[in-house]
């Protein structure tokens, strides 16, 4: 038999790379002073597993450099070592440095040997310093002791019931067993009773069990580490016996180990019929322990297939009630149709559930940066972090990550000040930067605040009106000031000195959330600090949208992007030389965008008052979208133009409605983008004309 | 329960004594059982893993066949799993419920070990033989 175990290489990586996460959120909390044996625990049952996995596939540096961690990790285990800051730094690269080796290794690229044999030998070093020998009776002597029967004897009782499947998949309890004996003395007994008969028996199916004792004082992660790699393949009870369990119930309930029954007594006669029943009972068992909390990984592909055919029957059941609607006496049809919309609505729901994932995963990253960053400029900042379970769309976490790092990065450089600073000015040494998470109507909020100095109101006006940006007498309000430092190249350090860089790239963070369909809005007060605030879709599949006709076509237009809707009478209508046709709406006066000019249709009205104004917005700025007249407003399947066709500025995608047709999706920044370019082309004719 | 018998030779088992060389064989057990014809000569390759494990157990049956008593020869074993024990097992199982003595002639470190770390030591004791070495796990 060839056993394929590059099939479980992804799997491998995957969970590894979740494994390191965790990894660098129990070290970050170690270096926060928390010191808890959980927490040291969990660092090594990571190291451990990811040493385990390494061996097994084959990739040998990896293993090798785990291996030598994981020597030292035992020893901050084993009390036989402090936690200290240069030890967490040094854990905390080497966290680095196996993701490194992970990501090249699944990538097929080279490693980089150097950094690998640099950090091997700074914990071959701490491994070989003083700090080890300090400590009292080494675990093997208290083994030994307990053993001795001079003090009460504690251990666990381990009873190991591998799943039938466990050999096929690589695992092999031979490896398992020999490293719980690594942990302390072991007596092991095999259970032989469900061994069918060898002209019966799958070769490459385990049947064998295990009970066993094992003793010392050992913690249940170290014994459950031992098995992690295959939890959910086989049934594991644990009981702690001796003193330890005296004084604290056993973690999980378990039958007492029974002694083997000796060689002669080996019940081999069980009728088959027992055999096959008793062990698809324990197989039930471990299905049903499988199935508890448990979870399945599924590409991300299987997923979109499965939405992308929810967003299919969505159409057909729309278009089924689109022709339902004018039969006559046909009410049980429409009645079963209703009932199908619903369960369709609850369908798609369930569907995008499955695509969506806590933005923790984004967050987690945030106290190693902040830590760095903060330690790397003489910076204290404590980063609190709120709603870190607030679930939104897998790809539209995907994208944020960037754009938020960027936004820390910038809260950390230059919203918090110095420590000097910060007291100077009557503020705590410390500096906080908090990120928000929550849900807003049907989208995610995510804010980036801090308590530093602050945007600089009259220098950013200032620098925009001399960059142009800006009349000289224009007059804006504190939100479009401070959206001036997401113009592409706006900020720069010797402009803005205080709040330097607070602009830099920070066009491509909004860029970004643009594209997302979200929103960027910034807030801020001088000396107190500033707020981002970004408002991002939950999902990027489906939207909310407000359907609009113009001559033959339909649009849809974002609900999130309206403001409201009117008729506009010509007496508000007036044309500015550098604004092309205006409307006044209350105290202001916004571009009127005639739909069908910027799209090049023929309408049915070019009159204002004979069509309608539907006011839109996108980012901070408003506009009168013209069009003939307003539809209904219904939730429509987003398919890609940029996958079927190609890029269109103003269109965010397309949808096929009810009856059919295929509507056009406007993107309203771009939008706004195209009218500004359109009006600025003209202007220029006009002007060479 | 007798099982069913197949012939099939393994390629990854050594056809006679002595064609895999010993791996720190252990010494025999003066056994008392009586001298096993050519036939009832188990000889365990180098590998007896989940790899090798349809043919050795192919080679098992096959050696089952014969009515005994059986000799095995696990001294040139490199490479043992679970697997490769399980089926040991299932053959030592057998000859418990046909009644059918077995010794050992020889088994190497790597066997050895994998006994003693699974605990089927007690398991692989035929009947009334003494003991190969001293049963029991760690």
């Amino acid at each position: 038999m060839t056993l394929d175990l590059a099939q479980f290489h992804d799997t491998f990586f995957e969970e590894s790379f979740e494994a390191l996460d965790q990894m660098e959120a129990a070290l970050l909390k170690l270096s926060a002073g928390a010191v808890d044996s959980e927490l040291i625990n969990t660092i090594f049952r990571v190291a451990h597993s990811i040493k385990g996995g390494s061996a097994t596939f084959g990739f040998g540096d990896v293993a090798a450099f785990t291996h030598t961690l994981e020597t030292l990790l035992d020893e901050l285990r084993a009390g036989k070592r402090q936690v200290s800051p240069p030890l967490v730094d040094v854990l905390l690269r080497s966290s680095d440095l196996m993701r490194d080796m992970l990501d090249a290794t699944k990538h097929k690229r080279a490693l980089d040997k150097e950094r690998v044999k640099a950090l091997h030998g700074e914990i071959e070093a701490f491994l070989k310093s003083a700090a080890a020998k300090s400590v009292a009776a080494p675990a093997a002597a208290t083994a030994a002791q307990a053993l001795s029967g001079t003090s009460e004897r504690t251990g666990w009782r381990i009873h190991f019931v591998p799943g039938s499947k466990l050999l096929r998949n690589g695992n092999d309890p031979l490896r398992i067993l020999r490293e719980l004996q690594t942990l302390g003395p072991c007596v092991i007994r095999v259970d032989a009773r469900y061994v069918p008969p060898l002209a019966d028996l799958d070769a490459e199916e385990c049947r064998l069990a295990w009970n066993a004792e094992l003793s010392g004082d050992i913690h249940e992660d170290q014994v459950r580490a031992v098995f992690d790699w295959v939890e959910g393949e086989c049934e594991l009870l644990l009981e702690r016996f001796g003193a330890a369990a005296a004084a604290a119930p056993a973690p999980v309930a378990a039958p007492a180990v029974a002694p083997a029954p000796p060689a002669a007594a080996v019940p081999t006669a069980i009728p088959a019929a027992i055999a096959p029943a008793a062990s698809t009972a324990a197989e039930a068992s471990r299905a049903t322990n499988a199935g508890e909390g448990g979870s399945i990984r599924v590409s991300i592909e299987k997923i979109d297939e499965l939405l992308n055919s929810v967003g299919e029957l969505v159409i057909t059941q729309s278009v089924l009630s689109q022709l339902a609607a004018p039969l006559e006496g046909a009410e049980e049809l429409r009645s079963a149709l209703g009932q199908l919309e619903r369960h369709m609505r609850a369908l798609q729901e369930s569907v995008m559930r499955v695509r969506m994932l806590p933005i923790s995963f984004v967050f987690n990253r945030f106290p190693r940066l902040v830590r760095d960053l903060g330690q790397r400029l003489g910076k204290k900042i404590e980063l609190t972090m709120i709603g870190d379970q607030t679930e939104l769309d897998k790809t539209v976490l995907e994208k944020i990550g960037d754009p938020l790092v960027h936004l820390v990065r910038n809260s950390i450089d230059h919203g918090i000040e110095s420590p000097e600073a910060r007291v100077a000015a009557g503020k705590s040494a410390h500096g906080t930067i908090e990120l928000n998470a929550y849900h807003k109507g049907g989208n995610v909020v995510v804010e980036v605040k801090d308590d530093g100095g602050g945007l600089k109101r009259d220098k950013i006006l200032a620098k925009a009106r001399e960059r142009g940006l800006v009349g000289p007498d224009e007059e804006l309000s504190e939100e479009r000031i401070y959206n001036l430092i997401f113009a592409p190249g706006f900020s720069t350090a010797d402009v803005v000195s205080d709040v330097s860089g607070r602009g830099v790239g920070m066009d491509v963070v909004k860029r970004n959330i643009n594209e997302l369909g979200g929103h960027v809005q910034i807030h801020s007060t001088p000396g107190k600090g500033s707020m981002v605030r970004i408002r991002l879709p939950l999902t990027l599949a489906i939207l909310d949208g407000q359907l609009a006709r113009v001559g033959n076509e339909v649009y849809v237009v974002p609900i999130v992007s309206i403001v409201e809707t009117m008729q506009v009478r010509k007496e508000l209508v007036n044309s500015i030389a550098s604004k092309g046709e205006v409307f006044r709406l209350r105290d202001e006066y916004l571009p009127i965008v005639r739909l069908y000019d910027l799209f090049g249709i023929q309408p049915d009205h070019t009159e204002l008052l004979d069509g309608l104004m539907m006011i839109v917005e996108a980012d901070g700025k408003r506009v009168g979208l013209f069009v003939d007249e307003l539809m209904s407003q219904q939730q429509v399947v987003i398919k890609s133009l940029e996958t079927n066709f190609r890029p269109v500025t103003g269109l965010a995608g397309a949808t096929m409605l009810g009856d059919g047709r295929v509507a056009l999706i406007l993107d309203i920044p771009g939008v706004i983008t195209r009218f500004q370019t359109k009006e600025s082309r003209r202007e220029s004719a006009q002007r060479a004309a | 329960m007798i099982p069913a018998v197949k012939t099939t030779a393994p390629p990854a088992v050594a056809d006679e004594p002595g064609a895999a060389a010993p791996v720190a064989a252990a010494p025999v057990a003066a056994a008392s059982a009586p001298a096993v014809p050519v036939a009832g000569r188990v000889v365990l390759g180098m590998a007896c893993t989940i790899h090798e494990s349809q043919a050795l157990r192919a080679h098992l049956l096959e050696k089952a066949a014969h009515p005994g008593p059986y000799e095995i020869d696990g001294g040139g074993v490199e490479q043992i799993d679970t697997a490769g024990v399980q089926l040991l097992v299932a053959f030592a199982l057998d000859c418990l419920e046909r009644n059918i003595p077995y010794t050992w002639k020889a088994r190497s470190a790597a066997l050895e070990e994998a006994i003693r770390v699974l605990g089927v030591a007690p398991l692989l004791e035929s009947p009334g033989v003494s003991s190969f070495v001293p049963g029991g796990a760690a």
